[in-house]
């Protein structure tokens, strides 16, 4: 009885605070903000959030800010930032929650589906019989010459004819708050332990807040992973061998490797483990002796697989596996040679490969990118250079990318040759303004850019997570979110 | 379950128990020392030499014989800090943790979610602790963390061979630690310790196992040398004697595929541990000790050669 009551009054009081606190400093800008209009009032969905951060005291702030570290950390919650250091850092996430209504995250869902499928098909045309390609003679140069083109898989079909099996797919949102894709990792995304592991710890801190929302659950992900690499395998029996295949305890995403295979109930195991028989089975070394595997879902970049096959000096790849799975004894997720399509000059193929292998308008937008090997492209993007974010093809990580409106007369001038030089080397794209949301940064609530990145998971069907990993820029003014570079992460609530 | 985890786990578990155990042997030994009104120097340098490389602690110092004459609480501080913080020193206990920890990141797959928290929670609070302020807080603490570790593996998982590699590597380490605080004590004899103390030692010893209470259960008000012998080697209820051990490694040996071999190793090592008795002389109870000791090392080998090494056949 006296519990309740006091209960009761905590109800009471809170409204109260809130008012003292009118004075709040939040305000918006040239940038969309997830949670207040242009006029500074709370987006629809958004004011019970708002409202509870508003009525935090400072001390308050940096309670919640205390026990959220402290359950990262007793949570093992960790990832590293230099992967010759065994030095694992907590990770860091933001207690302000990023929220999506349902109605518009089905949309996004379908849209994701439908983009990653064609995506699909088109790897599967490029090792098949490449009927795109020859309507587009000039991607099938880049692509034909592009290092992540591994011709050692050419004819070769894995089940459903999927390729990238794991897809994360960056989605920004621009000033109007319009999504848009950036790009697609089909390789081997990472960050999806981060997001089930975001959720647990906003339930530890902030149940009361959590619960005043109807928040679309997200933890049946390893499950649907589980079925989706069961999925991959050709063998038919019912109780597939499945293990995860990790760099091992260096690896920045080794937290992440460990936690997938823990939740799915795997083995988790380093190409030590592994071996493949005469007779092209791939087994795995247990205190029983050799057990078969059917699929094994690799965390390496796929030249890393078979040092058979491609890096010769490769340590973390299993000589032989290439001929297992050309001989569909071993489901290898993603294949290797998905990464043909998360290049720069193929995205702004994708809109095409939409029309072309499913008949279907795209539903998300895409940032429109000029390809440079293309004339008329190429002469827009000289002439327009400097309102420009120009990339190299073949980097990744954000390495060599020129953005315009930051730069030099001099340092634009030098590019424009280097693109001319070798025009097919280059893509350009407008620069998006990043949307913001509110982000405690020192016991302040203040705006920082963020983007999303949910996983997409193709194998019998598909699936798409209930919104996905949202990264933020923690320094005022940034655009870079990555964990590696002071990037921190909000949780993400799909909820009505 | 993959030999190379196998592996990994039964180190886990050896080196938290040996950091557990190396805790209890530093503190009986403090313990001791606040009683025993003598030269205490050398009884520091003691503790050097039963748990570490007296060589390597000499090379340490910046001046040998300068340190050797200073003061008991200048030693205490440099033994201290050489026996539970000094990571070069594989016999300290921040060695054990640290390897403990190394192979625990492999691990996180394999342990329930609270005995991995507990884990990080040992580790960070060794890491924190200070190494300044040498009291036995930091011992105490770690015998607690070390002993909720355990409990929360007995109580929380799910027995499959994950928990049959923990305890192997449990009592393999526990057994040999043990022989080695009785070893330790035997060897004091020697020492120029007056008669007077002798019962203190054998005290003190019995609380480093936590078996003080049974102990005066079992015998009454009697402490005699013999009576704890015989109770820390022999007495198969007491969870820290060393029949106590070898039994439960026998009993583990049943879960394990292919382990007829392993399983007799282990009886003849219970009938070499019989053999302590009431007459034995300190010359004799060293050799078994001595025996005890080997036979778990061509235990380890057996164990190395049965589950880790599983390569293509």
């Amino acid at each position: 009885m006296y519990f309740k009551l006091t209960h009761f009054i905590g109800i009471i009081i809170a409204p109260l605070e809130l008012k003292m606190n009118k004075t709040f400093s939040y305000q918006s800008s040239i940038f969309f903000d997830e949670y207040i209009d242009s006029k500074s009032s709370p987006r629809k969905g958004y004011k019970r959030s708002i409202d509870f951060f508003h009525s935090l005291s400072p001390s308050e702030r940096v309670y919640y800010t205390n026990l959220c570290e402290s359950s990262i950390s007793s949570m093992g919650v960790t990832f590293q930032l230099d992967a010759n250091e065994l030095q694992d850092r907590s990770w860091p996430l933001d207690l302000i929650p990023r929220i999506i209504a349902s109605n518009q995250w089905k949309l996004i869902q379908k849209g994701l589906i439908q983009r990653v499928k064609a995506l699909n098909y088109f790897i599967n045309d490029v090792y098949n019989k490449q009927v795109f390609l020859e309507k587009n003679p000039v991607l099938k140069e880049l692509v034909l010459e592009s290092s992540n083109f591994l011709p050692e898989c050419m004819g070769i079909t894995p089940k459903n004819k999927v390729w990238s099996n794991i897809c994360g797919t960056d989605l920004i949102k621009d000033d109007k708050g319009k999504f848009f894709v950036l790009e697609d990792n089909l390789r081997v995304p990472s960050g999806v332990a981060y997001m089930l592991e975001n959720r647990n710890i906003m339930k530890r801190v902030i149940p009361d807040l959590f619960s005043s929302y109807d928040v679309n659950p997200i933890d049946d992900y390893p499950s649907q992973l589980y079925k989706c690499l069961s999925d991959a395998s050709f063998n038919t029996k019912a109780n597939k061998k499945i293990v995860v295949l990790t760099p091992g305890v260096f690896n920045s995403a080794y937290f992440e490797h460990s936690y997938l295979a823990q939740q799915m109930g795997v083995e988790l195991v380093e190409a030590s483990d592994l071996y493949v028989s005469k007779s092209n089975n791939v087994l795995m070394k247990t205190i029983n002796g050799p057990k078969k595997v059917d699929v094994i879902y690799r965390r390496i970049d796929d030249v890393f697989v078979d040092p058979k096959v491609w890096r010769k000096d490769s340590k973390l790849g299993i000589p032989g596996i290439y001929n297992a799975w050309k001989n569909k004894k071993i489901a290898i997720v993603n294949a290797p040679g998905s990464g043909v399509a998360d290049d720069k000059a193929v995205y702004a193929f994708v809109p095409k490969m939409i029309k072309f292998f499913l008949q279907e308008k795209p539903i998300i937008s895409q940032v429109k990118t000029y390809v440079c090997a293309f004339k008329k492209d190429l002469d827009y993007v000289i002439n327009n250079i400097e309102k420009l974010v120009l990339k190299p093809v073949n980097e990744s990580g954000g390495y060599g990318i020129l953005i315009g409106p930051q730069s030099s007369k001099s340092e634009l001038k030098k590019y424009k040759s280097k693109i001319l030089d070798n025009p097919r080397n280059f893509v350009a794209q407008p620069l998006i303004k990043l949307s913001t949301s509110p982000t405690l940064i020192n016991k302040k609530i203040m705006p920082r850019h963020l983007d999303l990145r949910p996983f997409i998971l193709s194998g019998n069907n598909s699936f798409v997570t209930q919104g996905g990993l949202t990264r933020v820029a923690m320094k005022k003014g940034s655009t870079i979110v990555n964990s590696s570079q002071g990037g921190g992460s909000k949780d993400t609530w799909i909820a009505d | 379950m993959l030999s190379s985890n196998a592996e990994k786990i039964y180190w886990l578990s050896r080196y938290i128990e040996r950091a557990e155990n190396t805790a209890r042997l530093v503190n009986v030994n403090f313990d001791l020392l606040l009683d025993i009104p003598h030269d205490s120097v050398s009884d520091f340098i003691h503790l050097v030499e039963i748990t570490s490389d007296l060589e390597q602690f000499n090379s340490i110092l910046l001046d040998e014989k300068m340190f050797y004459s200073s003061s008991v609480s200048a030693v205490k501080n440099v033994v201290l800090n050489f026996v539970i913080y000094n990571s070069d020193n594989l016999g300290s206990i921040s060695y054990s943790l640290e390897m403990a920890k190394y192979n625990s990141r492999y691990l996180r797959t394999m342990l329930p979610k609270t005995a991995w928290e507990q884990f990080n929670k040992l580790h960070a609070e060794f890491s924190l602790s200070n190494k300044e302020n040498h009291n036995t807080e930091v011992l105490h603490q770690i015998i607690r963390n070390s002993k909720t570790f355990f409990s929360t593996i007995s109580d929380a998982m799910h027995r499959d061979h994950v928990f049959d590699f923990i305890k192997l590597g449990r009592f393999i380490e526990r057994a040999d630690m043990l022989s080695r605080i009785i070893e330790d004590q035997i060897l004091r004899k020697d020492a120029k310790i007056p008669k007077y103390y002798e019962n203190l030692q054998w005290m003190s010893i019995l609380k480093s196992v936590n078996g003080f209470e049974s102990f005066k259960k079992i015998n009454k008000g009697e402490l005699r040398r013999s009576n704890v012998l015989d109770f820390m080697v022999k007495l198969k209820e007491f969870p820290r004697s060393i029949i106590f051990c070898i039994n439960r490694l026998i009993a583990v040996t049943k879960y394990l595929p292919k382990s007829e071999n392993l399983k007799l190793k282990l009886i003849k090592i219970k009938k070499q541990a019989a053999k302590l008795n009431e007459k034995s002389t300190d010359k004799q109870i060293l050799a078994i000790l001595d025996l005890l000791q080997l036979s778990l090392i061509d235990l380890h080998i057996e164990i190395e050669e049965k589950f880790f090494n599983r390569g293509p056949v």
